[in-house]
C-alpha cells in the first residue's frame, strides 16, 4: 500500500469527524477506523499504540462530560448531551489518528519526502521511534530497580529511574549514529529502493477517504445541519447519504488485501 | 596473497584517558581470512574493530597515529561512510542499529546511500535474503524479530553494498546455542563461498575456535598481536573448554575443537580415570515454590503450567531457546508479575519482589545510577533500612578495590559484578540472574561462579538463566530446561545435558556423558 493512500484516507476521515457532532455519522467513522485497523495493522510497536489511543478516546468522552458538572454553569440535559457528543467527536478523531499510526509505517510515510528533505525527514522518523523505545526502557528499569527493593514512585527515587533510562538512550543513539555512518549515511546522492506505486488498492483507499470527505464538505456548504441541536434538545436526524458516505470510509478494510 | 586489512604502527588514545587503547599495533589480515578478535573484557576488542572501518578515530575522537588500510584504502582519508562499500560493520546490539522499520527496507538502506541503481538493489536484496536464509522475514518489522533473526538481518543489512570485509562485535553473545551455530554457519559460508574477510570479536569460543583460521589477541594496555588461533588463545589465556582440557592434561599443541581432542585422545590411547561422584541434589528446605504457573501476553501463553521448587544450597540453571519463556518465568518467580494461573510462594506467602527474591537484570546498566560502586551497594542497603556490609559484599566479589570508582568507567565485567553486588545486598533468600555471563571473559565468569557457589552454600538459593553450556556444566547443581514455555527436563546437569546434541558440554562430547567439565575429567586421574 502506498503510504500516501493512508495519508489521504486519514485526512478524509478526520475531516468528516471534524465537521459533525451527529452520532449517526460519527459512529460509522469510528467503526470504519476500527475495521481498517483490524484489517491492516502492522506488526511493529507503533501498531500496539492503537489501544492507547482508544483508551485516551474513552477518557476524553468521560472528562468532557464531567467538566459540565464541575464548571459553574447550569447543568441541563442539553449541556450534558452536547458535552458527550463533543467528547465523542474528539474520541473518534483520536481513533482515526491511532489507525493511521498502526497501519502506516512512519518510515514509509517519510520516504515520500522529496530527496532534498531526506535528512530532516529521517531525523523526524528517528524521533518518532524514540517514544516507544523510551517507554519500553522506563518499564524495564522500573522493574529492575524494584527487584533490588528500590521502588520508584517517590520523587527521591527518581534518579534511580532517570539515570539508567537516559544513559541507555544515549548509548542507543550513539550505536544508531555509528551504524548509520558505517552504512554510508550522508554521502549525498542517494537512490530509492522499490518506491511504492499507486496500485489499485492504494487508489481505492485514497478514493474512499477523499469521497467521504467530499460528501461532507458539500453538506457543509449546503448548510445541511451536521451538528445536533441541544438547545432545545432534539433527536438528531440521519441523512442516508451522509451515513453512507461515512460508511464508505470502511471500504479499505474490505476491498483491499491486508498486509500479511 | 593480498591483504584485506593492514595496521601500520597504529596507536590510539581516547580523549581524557591516559592509557593507550591501541599501542604500536602492526599487523595484517589476508584476504579471505576468518579472524577471531579475542581478549579480556575491556582489553580493546571493540576499539580494534572500530579502527578497521574508521569509526576510530573519526567517530570517537581521540589521538591517533600510524595508518590503517582496508582493501588498500586509508581510513584517515575519509569518514567511515566513504568506506561503506568496502567494509561493513555489525555492532554488538543490532537492535539499536536498525534505521528503518521493515526488514527489506533495512537491507536496502546502505545501498540507497551509495546511490545504487534500483535494479541492482533489487537483485542484491533478493540474493542476500537467500544467502542468510531470512527470505520469510522480508516484510516483518525489525522490532519484532527474535535475537537470532535480528543478528542475521543486521549482517544482511551490512552486506548488501558489496563490502569485502565484514566486522562483527560479539554476534553470538545473546543467542541460544542453536541460533549461535546458525549465525556462525552463515559467516563461514561468506568466507568459503564468497571469499569475504570476516573479523569477529567474541568471548564464546567453544564453536568459533573451530571455524577461524587466524586470531588477533588484545592483550590489554593497547597491545594487539596476530597469529594462529592456538598460539593467540594461549597468549590471552582463553579458549574453548577442550583447550583448557588439553592444558590440564598436558597435551601439546592444545586442541581447539572437539574433533581434534577426540583424535588426540585416540592417538595417545588416553583413558579417563574413575567416574566422578554425581552431584547430589540438595535436600535443603524449599525457599521458593512455583505451582502450576502460567503466564502470557496478549492472548499468547508464554509459560505453561510450570512446577518448580528451589531449595536452599542449590544453584539452578534455567536453559532453553531464545523465546522459550525464560525471562517471563523469571519475572513470575521474582514476583514482578503475578502469574495468570498458579502461584509462586516464599515461606508460605506470595513472593515479594526485592525482598524474598532479587533479580540481577540482563543489562547491568538498567540498575546502576550512583556515582560510585560503593554508593550503588549502599542504595540497596538503605532501601532495606540497613547501613552495613557494603565493603564485605564488594570484597566477596573481588571488586573491593573499585569501591570509589564510577560504574561507567568500569569494564563490562566489572559493571556486571557491581550490579550483582547491588542485587545481593537485598539479602534475599532467592537470587535470580538473567543471563549474567553474556559478553564476559573467562576470568570474570570464574569470579562470579565462585561467588554464586558460596552464596548458595550459605543456605540460599540461586537460579540463573543462561545459554552458556560450559558455565552451566561447571556451576549448576541442577538444570531446568524450558521449551515452548513448559519444563521439559529438570535434574542433575549430567542427566539433562550430557546426552543432548545441542546442550552437551565439550568434555562430554569428547569422553562421554560421565564427565562434564575439564576439571572433573582431570580430577578423575588423581
Amino acid at each position: 500500500m502506498h503510504p500516501g493512500a493512508w495519508i489521504l484516507w486519514s485526512l478524509g476521515a478526520a475531516l468528516v469527524t471534524m465537521s459533525t457532532t451527529n452520532p449517526f455519522y460519527l459512529l460509522p467513522v469510528l467503526g470504519a477506523a476500527w475495521a481498517v485497523h483490524a484489517a491492516h495493522r502492522t506488526d511493529g510497536p507503533q501498531a500496539r499504540s492503537f489501544r492507547i489511543f482508544l483508551t485516551f478516546g474513552a477518557l476524553t468522552v468521560v472528562t468532557r462530560t464531567l467538566l459540565v458538572f464541575l464548571l459553574p454553569s447550569s447543568v441541563s440535559a442539553g449541556a450534558i448531551v452536547s458535552a458527550l457528543l463533543e467528547g465523542l467527536r474528539l474520541a473518534v478523531l483520536l481513533t482515526v489518528f491511532g489507525t493511521f499510526n498502526s497501519v502506516a509505517d512512519p518510515f514509509g510515510v517519510l520516504r515520500l519526502a522529496p530527496r532534498r528533505f531526506h535528512e530532516p525527514a529521517l531525523a523526524a522518523a528517528l524521533a518518532l521511534s524514540i517514544a516507544p523505545r523510551t517507554i519500553a526502557s522506563v518499564a524495564r528499569v522500573r522493574e529492575a530497580q524494584r527487584m533490588r527493593g528500590i521502588h520508584i514512585g517517590r520523587l527521591r527515587a527518581l534518579p534511580a529511574l532517570a539515570v539508567p533510562v537516559l544513559e541507555t538512550g544515549m548509548e542507543e543513539a550513539v550505536t544508531l549514529a555509528e551504524s548509520m555512518d558505517a552504512r554510508g549515511h550522508g554521502r549525498g546522492r542517494r537512490t530509492r529502493y522499490r518506491p511504492e506505486s499507486w496500485d489499485r488498492p492504494s487508489v481505492a483507499t485514497a478514493v474512499a477517504g477523499v469521497a467521504g470527505a467530499a460528501v461532507f464538505l458539500v453538506a457543509m456548504t449546503r448548510d445541511i445541519g451536521l451538528s445536533v441541536s441541544t438547545f432545545p434538545l432534539s433527536w438528531p436526524e440521519a441523512m442516508p447519504v451522509l451515513v453512507l458516505a461515512a460508511c464508505v470510509l470502511a471500504l479499505p478494510a474490505f476491498l483491499t488485501p491486508s498486509r500479511s | 596473497m593480498t591483504e584485506a586489512v593492514r595496521f601500520e604502527d597504529v596507536s590510539f588514545q581516547y580523549l581524557e584517558r591516559s592509557d593507550f587503547a591501541l599501542r604500536h599495533v602492526s599487523l595484517a589480515v589476508p584476504e579471505g581470512a576468518f579472524a577471531l578478535v579475542c581478549g579480556a573484557t575491556g582489553a580493546g576488542k571493540s576499539t580494534f574493530l572500530r579502527a578497521v572501518n574508521g569509526l576510530v578515530p573519526h567517530f570517537t575522537g581521540g589521538i591517533f597515529s600510524g595508518r590503517v588500510l582496508v582493501e588498500g584504502r586509508n581510513t584517515l582519508e575519509g569518514a567511515p561512510r566513504e568506506l561503506s562499500d568496502v567494509v561493513a560493520f555489525v555492532p554488538q546490539d543490532p537492535g539499536a542499529s536498525f534505521v528503518v522499520d521493515r526488514v527489506e527496507d533495512e537491507l536496502a538502506y546502505a545501498m540507497e546511500n551509495l546511490a545504487m541503481a534500483p535494479a541492482t538493489m533489487r537483485r542484491r536484496v533478493e540474493e542476500t535474503l537467500d544467502l542468510l536464509d531470512i527470505e520469510r522475514l522480508r516484510d516483518r518489522s525489525v522490532r519484532t524479530l527474535s535475537g537470532g533473526e535480528r543478528q542475521r538481518v543486521a549482517i544482511a543489512a551490512a552486506l548488501t553494498p558489496g563490502a569485502k570485509v565484514l566486522l562483527l562485535d560479539e554476534p553470538t553473545s545473546q543467542l541460544d546455542p542453536q541460533a549461535a551455530e546458525d549465525v556462525l554457519a552463515a559467516l563461514q559460508r561468506l568466507v568459503h563461498d564468497l571469499g569475504m574477510t570476516v573479523l569477529l570479536a567474541e568471548h564464546r569460543l567453544d564453536r568459533v575456535a573451530g571455524f577461524v583460521d587466524m586470531a588477533i589477541g588484545c592483550l590489554g594496555q593497547g597491545r594487539v598481536i596476530a597469529g594462529g588461533p592456538a598460539d593467540i588463545l594461549e597468549r590471552v589465556q582463553a579458549g574453548p573448554a577442550v583447550s583448557r582440557l588439553g592444558r590440564l592434561l598436558g597435551w601439546s599443541p592444545v586442541p581447539l575443537t572437539v574433533r581434534q581432542a577426540r583424535r588426540m585422545a585416540q592417538q595417545r590411547g588416553f583413558k579417563p580415570g574413575r567416574v566422578p561422584q554425581p552431584r547430589t541434589p540438595s535436600q535443603g528446605p524449599v525457599l521458593l515454590e512455583a505451582k502450576g504457573v502460567s503466564a502470557g501476553y496478549e492472548g499468547t501463553v508464554v509459560v505453561k503450567n510450570v512446577d518448580l521448587s528451589l531449595r536452599a544450597g542449590e544453584v539452578v540453571a534455567l536453559m532453553g531457546r531464545n523465546g522459550a519463556g525464560k525471562s517471563t518465568l523469571l519475572r513470575c518467580l521474582g514476583g514482578l508479575r503475578r502469574p495468570d494461573g498458579g502461584s509462586v510462594t516464599a515461606g508460605g506467602a506470595e513472593v515479594e519482589a526485592g525482598r524474598d527474591a532479587a533479580l540481577c537484570p540482563q543489562t547491568p546498566e538498567d540498575i546502576l545510577f550512583k556515582d560510585t560502586v560503593g554508593e550503588e551497594v549502599r542504595a540497596t542497603l538503605q532501601a532495606h533500612g540497613r547501613n552495613d556490609g557494603a565493603p564485605k559484599i564488594l570484597d566477596a566479589l573481588g571488586i573491593g578495590h573499585l569501591a570509589t570508582r564510577h560504574p561507567r568507567d568500569l569494564s563490562a565485567g566489572e559493571r556486571l559484578l557491581t550490579a550483582v553486588a547491588a542485587t545481593v545486598s537485598t539479602d534475599a533468600q532467592v537470587l535470580l540472574l538473567d543471563e549474567p555471563t553474556r559478553g564476559l571473559d573467562g576470568h570474570t565468569k570464574e569470579r562470579l561462579s565462585r561467588f554464586l557457589r558460596g552464596y548458595a552454600a550459605e543456605g540460599r538459593t540461586v537460579l540463573f538463566a543462561s545459554h552458556d553450556v560450559e558455565l552451566v556444566a561447571e556451576l549448576a547443581t541442577r538444570v531446568v530446561m524450558l521449551a515452548g514455555g513448559e519444563v521439559i527436563a529438570d535434574g542433575a546437569p549430567r542427566e539433562v545435558m550430557a546426552g543432548s546434541p545441542v546442550f552437551a558440554p565439550q568434555t562430554a562430547r569428547v569422553f562421554g556423558s560421565d564427565w562434564l567439565t575439564p576439571e572433573e575429567l582431570s580430577g578423575s586421574l588423581e
